[in-house]
């Protein structure tokens, strides 16, 4: 389950609009600061998937890095009960200069594995993986699909309840939609969570069946994906 | 899902049904391993892999700093005690601090994939980068043991003192390194003028010359210089054969606790927010 009360996340510029940290603004004493996420209410119930919809600059990266530990909240409480997987760039946290054994292993032990379980996992993920022979060769010489099947597979081995996907699934090719889908859905039947961005409706339909509607940092409409994808394209539109 | 430790704002599922104790054992074994995973892996960036990451971890310290001591040992005809070997024991464990403050000002750039995918035991940061450097470093140990054979010093029972002495330098690296990864993305444009400010307190310390032979006016005042005390408990050790006095220690461990004490409490509240900045 996830549970957000009044969720903010705060970033601060220095003058030339550059995104620094606390100490940096306060060590500088000029600049701007800005919510990226203000006062976001709202909780996702076991085994729902939900999609996060809204335009470029909305808030939802911002609110994914959050569900997956990336952020945490400058105001507010986030309540996540569950392991999290996260899937937020193509990159998939993976080092190029690494190979996707490697990669694998410090990814594991990073999520929480002991050295021994991740050693023990490299079995698994690479089959999962499906790279063969390339699980041995350097990440910089693989494709997005490739990176991105490695990542996930990765992400897995911690046999996650929560999946948090970030348009990662839009810019892959349509057998890993189809491997993504099908383990995004098998996560939400066994009673997980998955949340997931992107522009691509139909896929966010295929795994969603919520919808959770960010404008400038806040929830505008939360509920069934089916009411308000047509209300947030509707808004689009007219504007 | 290992996390960080929670902020006011955040809320993690609690492990429960376990005591303190087993808790604090896992949550080392876990640190370890994150420790290892994360040294290993620049370890791995630094030297490749195949049958040449043996000669380059050997042979980097030679390129870094032997060739200076060959023109120290046998082109130049300085006065002094073993020259060479005075100069091995202020140059190398001025490296260990030196080069780790120079990989922790860059090490989130090198993980910013990992950074902004998940979240890790980032406090562990700069450990890792003086894990890192120590690695490298303990090959240039070589060299001390090469120009103590040059000068034909024999080494006594007090060179037992070593790991202890080590374990100064090591602590001081990684105070350095809290600072450093701060520093690198407060001062992203200075992080030239930071290297060189580290680098000119090698010669604010007896680095070029024993303390005992620089002038006694200054002396006092160079004590002061945490790089000072390693220096000449180096000395001791592998050169005099003697035990380093207790200053020598306690000088650079105090500067260390000192910058620890600033610096973490600092690192510890910045390192929420290096996701938004790498």
């Amino acid at each position: 389950m996830i549970v957000a009360e009044e969720v903010g996340v705060q970033f601060f510029f220095n003058r030339h609009m550059r995104v620094v940290t606390p100490g940096e603004a306060r060590l500088r004493g000029q600049g701007l600061t800005t919510w990226g996420l203000r006062d976001l209410t709202f909780s996702i119930e076991r085994g729902v998937g939900t999609a996060l919809i809204g335009p470029s600059g909305s808030g939802k990266t911002t609110l994914l890095r959050v569900l997956a530990g990336v952020y945490t909240p400058d105001r507010g409480r986030i309540e996540i009960r569950g392991r999290v997987a996260s899937l937020l760039s193509i990159d998939a946290g993976l080092l190029a200069l690494l190979t996707g054994r490697e990669n694998a292993l410090l990814l594991g032990v990073l999520g929480g594995l002991s050295r021994r379980s991740a050693m023990r996992a490299l079995g698994a993920v690479k089959a999962r993986s499906a790279l063969g022979e390339a699980f041995e060769r350097p990440v910089l010489t693989y494709s997005q699909g490739m990176k991105a099947r490695l990542g996930l597979a990765v992400a897995e081995e911690a046999d996650p309840e929560i999946l948090v996907l970030d348009e990662v699934h839009e810019a892959l090719d349509h057998e890993f939609r189809h491997f993504l889908q099908e383990r995004a859905r098998a996560l939400i039947e066994a009673g997980g969570i998955v949340v997931a961005a992107g522009h691509d409706h139909p896929m966010l339909a295929s795994l969603c069946s919520r919808a959770l509607w960010l404008e400038s940092g806040s929830v505008r409409q939360h509920g069934p994906f089916e009411e308000i994808q047509p209300r947030y394209l509707e808004a689009v539109r007219s504007a | 899902m290992n996390r960080e430790a929670p902020s006011p704002g955040r809320a993690t599922t609690a492990v429960g049904g376990e005591g303190a104790v087993p808790g604090l054992l896992r949550s080392l074994g876990g640190s370890i391993d994150v420790l290892r995973a994360l040294t290993e892996s620049d370890i791995r960036f630094r030297y490749g892999r195949g049958p040449f990451r043996f000669a380059r971890w050997l042979l980097d310290p030679v390129a870094l700093v032997g060739v200076y001591l060959i023109l120290v040992t046998f082109v130049l005809d300085l006065p002094g005690e073993a020259p060479g070997l005075s100069l091995a024991c202020a140059v190398i464990p001025f490296q260990l601090v030196m080069l780790t403050i120079a990989n922790a000002m860059t090490t989130l750039e090198l993980r910013r994939p990992i950074l902004l995918n998940m979240t890790f035991r980032r406090m562990l940061l700069p450990i890792s980068a003086a894990l890192t450097e120590s690695v490298a470093f303990s090959s240039s140990l070589l060299l001390i043991i090469a120009m103590m054979a040059i000068y034909g010093v024999a080494p006594t029972w007090n060179i037992l003192w070593f790991p202890l002495v080590l374990l100064v330098n090591l602590l001081l690296a990684i105070a350095a390194a809290y600072a450093a990864i701060l520093f690198g993305i407060w001062l992203r444009e200075l992080r030239a003028f930071v290297v060189s400010f580290v680098r000119a307190l090698f010669f604010l310390a007896p680095g070029l010359v024993p303390l005992a032979e620089t002038s006694e006016d200054v002396r006092d005042l160079l004590r002061l210089n945490p790089l000072t005390g390693l220096f000449e408990a180096y000395r001791d050790v592998f050169m005099y054969g003697t035990r380093p006095a207790s200053w020598e220690l306690l000088f650079p461990l105090t500067a260390a606790l000192i910058l620890l004490a600033i610096f973490v409490p600092l690192y510890r509240s910045e390192q929420r927010h290096f996701a938004k900045v790498v």
